[in-house]
């Protein structure tokens, strides 16, 4: 017993309270309120980056306009059918839909409960994500079931030249 | 000897902010508004020095 933890005080140095457990004063009030304390420190410096990234796109150093991108072209695409491209950059992936003949929506598809990728189930109209069923509505990209609680954000698309493309993020409603 | 576990139930109570504080930041993120993800990292960054002045004051309070 040679840390300051570990002492055990001369009070309690008799037959009636020699139990010499490992470590059994190393966790006392004070080192609990130690902890605490501590913890309070990780908290603080970990919402650090995310007010910095806060302030970074409120000082609109963020820019919210991208390239068009050429997604597909209509005539690989059927009725039903989904594909799978990045945007706004090669990070970010997202998820094209073709509903109607003339119907298109795009979602990023990293899902926001903990970022699984989302797939689109033709049979079952909805977009499922595999790692804990989280679903959602396909013409909202609203959570429907499973964990997720924040909708999948919505990619506008544009139809040109017989080709779709990805024009720009919406921002979350809520 | 009387022990004073007021420092333990503060420090608890800072703790159980800082987790609500942080997840609302993260939340408050994703639906853009940026504004509130300040206020709430302020509040957050500040919980740390009360933290450390409620230690400092209990730390020599009651037994052990």
């Amino acid at each position: 017993m040679t840390n300051k933890n570990g002492k055990i005080p001369e009070k309690d140095d008799n037959y009636t309270n020699n139990i010499n457990r490992n470590n059994d004063r190393s966790l006392d009030r004070r080192g609990f309120m130690k902890t605490l304390a501590g913890a309070a420190g990780v908290f603080a410096v970990a919402s650090l980056p995310w007010g910095t990234l806060a302030a970074k796109e409120l000082m609109g150093l963020a820019d919210k306009e991208y390239p068009h991108k050429k997604i597909v072209d209509i005539k690989d695409i059927a009725v039903g059918e989904s594909v799978e491209f990045h945007f706004p950059s090669d990070h970010d992936s997202a998820v094209l839909i073709r509903l109607e003949e003339n119907k298109y929506v795009a979602y990023q598809n990293a899902c926001t409960h903990l970022r699984c990728p989302v797939y689109w189930v033709k049979e079952q109209k909805e977009m499922v994500c595999p790692c804990h069923h989280g679903k959602f509505d396909v013409n909202t990209g609203a959570p429907t079931a499973g964990p997720p609680r924040r909708p999948l954000p919505e990619i506008v698309v544009h139809q040109e030249d017989e080709a779709i493309f990805a024009v720009r993020v919406k921002r979350y409603e809520a | 000897m009387k022990r004073s576990y007021l420092g333990v139930i503060i420090l608890c109570l800072i703790l159980a902010m800082n987790i609500v504080f942080t997840q609302l930041i993260v939340h408050q993120y994703y639906h853009e508004n940026y504004q509130n993800v300040l206020i709430y990292m302020g509040i957050n960054i500040i919980l740390f020095p009360i933290a450390i002045l409620v230690y400092k004051k209990e730390k020599n309070k009651g037994g052990s």
